[in-house]
């Protein structure tokens, strides 16, 4: 069977923000845990050797990791692309270098917003002065430069002032995604959730200025499932495409299947990759068509959306096996529109509540043991 | 312009790479992505190093393929720089 053509390795928990949509699961894994150097080593030549192209570094904040540098010069010698996603705090100059110099290919740092006091309140920290500082240093290197700005309810507004400081800030692409329900983000999702107007309006300003930096910057833009008519095909497909492996070598079809209750995953410590990724129950679980229910089982569109995300369906039904809700054909969608209706109430701006939350409302993400 | 005039000089973005593994000699490894290329587009992404003209690039594939077209050489040429200076994995 065809390998993955990408790994996420989270490296570690451990984070010095504690944004409010972070795609974690609740139940953080402790440093304590993590795996080694020669451990993670070991994952990459074994991916290598079924043929994956592209690695992701990242936690948690993967720089919480002091053997960082080791791990990037091992992936690039096993032969992987490597990815490094990150919130930049802890990245000095002397570090980034070091980090270019193993031969790192992209770095994708992380804005929460356009302006410092928003941006800090969602982090649960002061960082976002700290991350432009860093965002210069990276621009000095030759290496591929990504900004990643996740939008909401609360910055959605600002998105002309996220692409100007893009520019400014050298990016060769600017990666403006919505928050998507996991994890804690499913928690502050009343908060989070934008207006239908605000999104309508986000989508005609991304056009234009895709269609002004073409060949200069890229500009994606990740939309929200909630407001989608058919579902995401969630990571291409589960067990498809891609396999994240979790702080502790838990090796996972995405970032969030640990909240589907009852299923049981493998760990690079017992198991290798492949036969993890090729027999491993848990990886079966949802591939091919034969768990699909109805409407996915006869509906057209299964060869392109798989039936969209297992974990959506369990955290909005408490069923992991049905179709997933932001689906208009799925049978528990009411559940979304409710959703989305409260989202509307009001005027449709988003700020009929006069402002964002007090920071007393977020939840914010705590940090492992 | 995303299209390359005779005078640009087009290299590779950063970050963006031929493989280094035997299977990937022909993939363009660019950031969260790669793109499979037949032989002239590995011969193409090649000359991209901010020394060669798109110019001297056609003439060059125009003297390995002389069966072909030249004029079609330098169109398809031209569609694969534009295509990968839009994916911002090609400068110039």
């Amino acid at each position: 069977m065809t390998g993955p053509r990408s790994i996420i390795a989270e490296i570690t928990h451990r984070c010095p923000l504690h944004c409010v949509y972070c795609s974690n699961p609740l139940v953080l894994r402790s440093g304590g845990d993590e795996l080694s150097t020669q451990a993670w080593t070991d994952v990459f030549q074994q991916s290598a050797d079924m043929e994956v192209l592209q690695l992701d570094l990242t936690g948690g904040e993967p720089l919480a990791r002091p053997d960082l540098v080791e791990l990037v010069r091992a992936a690039r010698q096993a032969g992987l692309y490597v990815n490094l996603i990150t919130s930049g705090v802890g990245l000095s100059a002397e570090k980034l270098e070091r980090l270019v110099l193993a031969r790192l290919d992209h770095v994708q740092l992380s804005l929460q917003d356009s302006q410092a006091g928003s941006a800090d309140e969602i982090a649960g920290a002061t960082v976002h002065a700290r991350k432009l500082e860093i965002a210069r240093e990276i621009q000095r290197h030759r290496v591929a430069f990504t900004l990643n700005i996740v939008v909401h309810r609360h910055n959605l507004q600002r998105i002309p002032q996220m692409i100007a400081l893009a520019e400014d800030l050298g990016a060769h692409k600017l990666e403006i995604a919505h928050v998507q329900y996991y994890g804690w983000a499913f928690r502050n999702r009343e908060h989070l959730m934008p207006t239908r107007t605000q999104l309508e309006s986000s989508l005609e300003l991304i056009r234009a200025a895709q269609t002004r930096l073409a060949g200069r910057m890229r500009i994606d833009y990740v939309v929200p499932d909630y407001y989608a008519k058919f579902p995401k095909a969630c990571m291409g497909g589960w067990g498809r495409k891609t396999l994240l492996i979790d702080p502790t070598g838990e090796v996972l079809p995405c970032h969030a299947a640990t909240v589907i209750a009852g299923m049981r995953f493998e760990n690079v410590r017992h198991r290798k990759l492949r036969w993890i990724w090729e027999e491993s129950d848990s990886f079966q679980r949802f591939r091919g068509e034969a768990w699909m229910p109805e409407p996915c089982r006869s509906c057209d569109r299964r060869t392109r959306d798989f039936g969209g995300c297992r974990c959506q369906a369990f955290l909005l039904t408490g069923d992991s096996s049905v179709t997933d809700p932001v689906c208009s054909l799925a049978p528990a969608h009411d559940r979304v529109d409710d959703i989305v209706q409260r989202a509307n109430a009001g005027d449709g701006t988003g700020s009929a509540e006069a402002g964002p939350p007090s920071p007393a409302a977020w939840e914010y993400r705590r940090n492992p043991r | 312009m995303s299209r390359p005039i005779e005078t640009s000089r087009p290299r590779l973005a950063p970050g963006c790479r031929i493989g280094d593994l035997p299977g990937q000699t022909a993939v363009l490894l660019i950031p969260e992505g790669a793109l499979q290329l037949n032989q002239p587009g590995v011969r193409i992404v090649s000359a991209c190093d901010g020394a060669h003209s798109f110019r001297e690039i056609v003439q060059m594939l125009q003297q390995e393929y002389r069966a072909a077209d030249p004029d079609r050489i330098e169109r398809e040429t031209a569609d694969l720089l534009e295509r990968l200076h839009l994916r911002r994995a090609v400068d110039f």
